[in-house]
């Protein structure tokens, strides 16, 4: 289910993930933010999708730590969290 | 000595071209086939663009587009939604390396920079603005100018609208207020946080009076001399070929 959170004092981000049998089969984040470069959210989504739902912190704190990115309005624990909203809300 | 940059003066296009131009631009410019480039232009038919990470059917009523005869177009740079209304508005953008003296190394530098150049052009109108971080400008606290920024190909890529005249039923009939069916209440908290020109003014200010004094608010931002000037052949080659692009199905929807 797609869940939009607005990050206190940043921008609007918004997830929409799909889960089977505790893998994370789908992701799609959306908002208002900044992301430079930003066809990084294309390589954010793939490094997610296939992984466990237990993994997801890891996943993107690894995914940011080992590239330069910058992100405005925006911070990988706030992907976390959407995308935790999101796969909590999953039917 | 003062710099001369490049000014392409209010050329009226289309979205898909609109967005390929400046896409273009920064391309050549980094290939060292143009110069610096400061564009005013205003788009025809009126159009809604949605930031490159943005959910299009999230935020903008297809339907009523296409009703409304309003294209419907993703940008290359990040950002919100912007209604850009033929009668209401004029889009600038800026195309400069990003290892220009001129422009700051770090982004939210470098929004505040650029964006204090259309603040001095609307002071130049009689508007008091400033900038609100990350990327808008506001007057008396409300919105008047949303930016957006990229940097690829080397250089940096920014481009905004500047509030001319504003009617707010009209867009907030085309852009979707977060998860909020538009009531008549919604239009009027969302109308509240914009203004424009004509309205923080109480006049008529005309297009060609706007242009003139944020063409005034880049030169001295940037204590440059803005010189106009058409796209090269090279450019408007990459025009034709970025254009495809942007008015792709597979672009505009991939979100």
């Amino acid at each position: 289910m797609r869940i939009e959170y607005k990050v206190p004092g940043g921008k609007l981000v918004a997830a929409e993930t799909a889960v089977e049998l505790g893998l994370i089969k789908k992701v799609k984040i959306s908002g208002d933010f900044f992301m430079y470069p930003e066809a990084t959210i294309i390589d954010l989504e793939e490094a997610i999708t296939g992984t466990c739902v237990e993994d997801l912190e890891s996943t993107i704190i690894d995914f940011f730590e080992s590239r330069t990115t910058q992100l405005i309005g925006v911070s990988p624990n706030d992907f976390i969290h959407v995308i935790r909203l999101s796969l909590a809300s999953a039917p | 000595m003062i710099d001369t940059w490049r000014l392409i003066d209010m050329r009226i296009e289309d979205a898909y071209t609109q967005m390929a131009i400046d896409e273009a631009i920064a391309f050549a410019r980094n290939r060292g086939e143009t110069p610096n480039t400061i564009r005013l232009y205003r788009w025809k038919p009126s159009a809604v663009s949605v930031g490159y990470f943005q959910s299009l059917e999230n935020e903008v009523d297809i339907e009523e587009c296409r009703r409304q005869g309003v294209d419907v177009i993703r940008r290359i740079t990040g950002g919100g939604a912007v209604f850009h209304d033929y009668e209401g508005e004029i889009t600038y953008s800026l195309v400069a390396p990003d290892s220009d003296p001129k422009i700051p190394t770090d982004i939210i530098e470098s929004y505040q920079i650029i964006c204090g150049c259309i603040i001095d052009g609307l002071k130049e109108l009689g508007v008091d603005s400033e900038f609100k971080p990350v990327n808008d400008i506001v007057a008396d606290g409300k919105k008047i100018s949303g930016n957006a920024q990229t940097r690829r190909y080397g250089v940096v890529l920014q481009h905004g609208t500047v509030l001319v005249d504003c009617d707010a039923k009209k867009i907030f009939s085309i852009l979707k207020v977060s998860g909020v069916k538009i009531s008549d209440k919604a239009i009027k908290s969302a109308e509240e946080r914009l203004t424009n020109v004509r309205k923080y003014l109480g006049r008529n200010v005309s297009f060609e009076d706007a242009r003139a004094a944020l063409i005034k608010g880049f030169e001295r931002g940037f204590n440059i001399r803005l010189k106009p000037g058409k796209l090269t052949p090279y450019e408007e080659g990459l025009v034709d070929e970025y254009r495809k692009r942007y008015k792709s199905r597979e672009w505009v929807y991939q979100r």
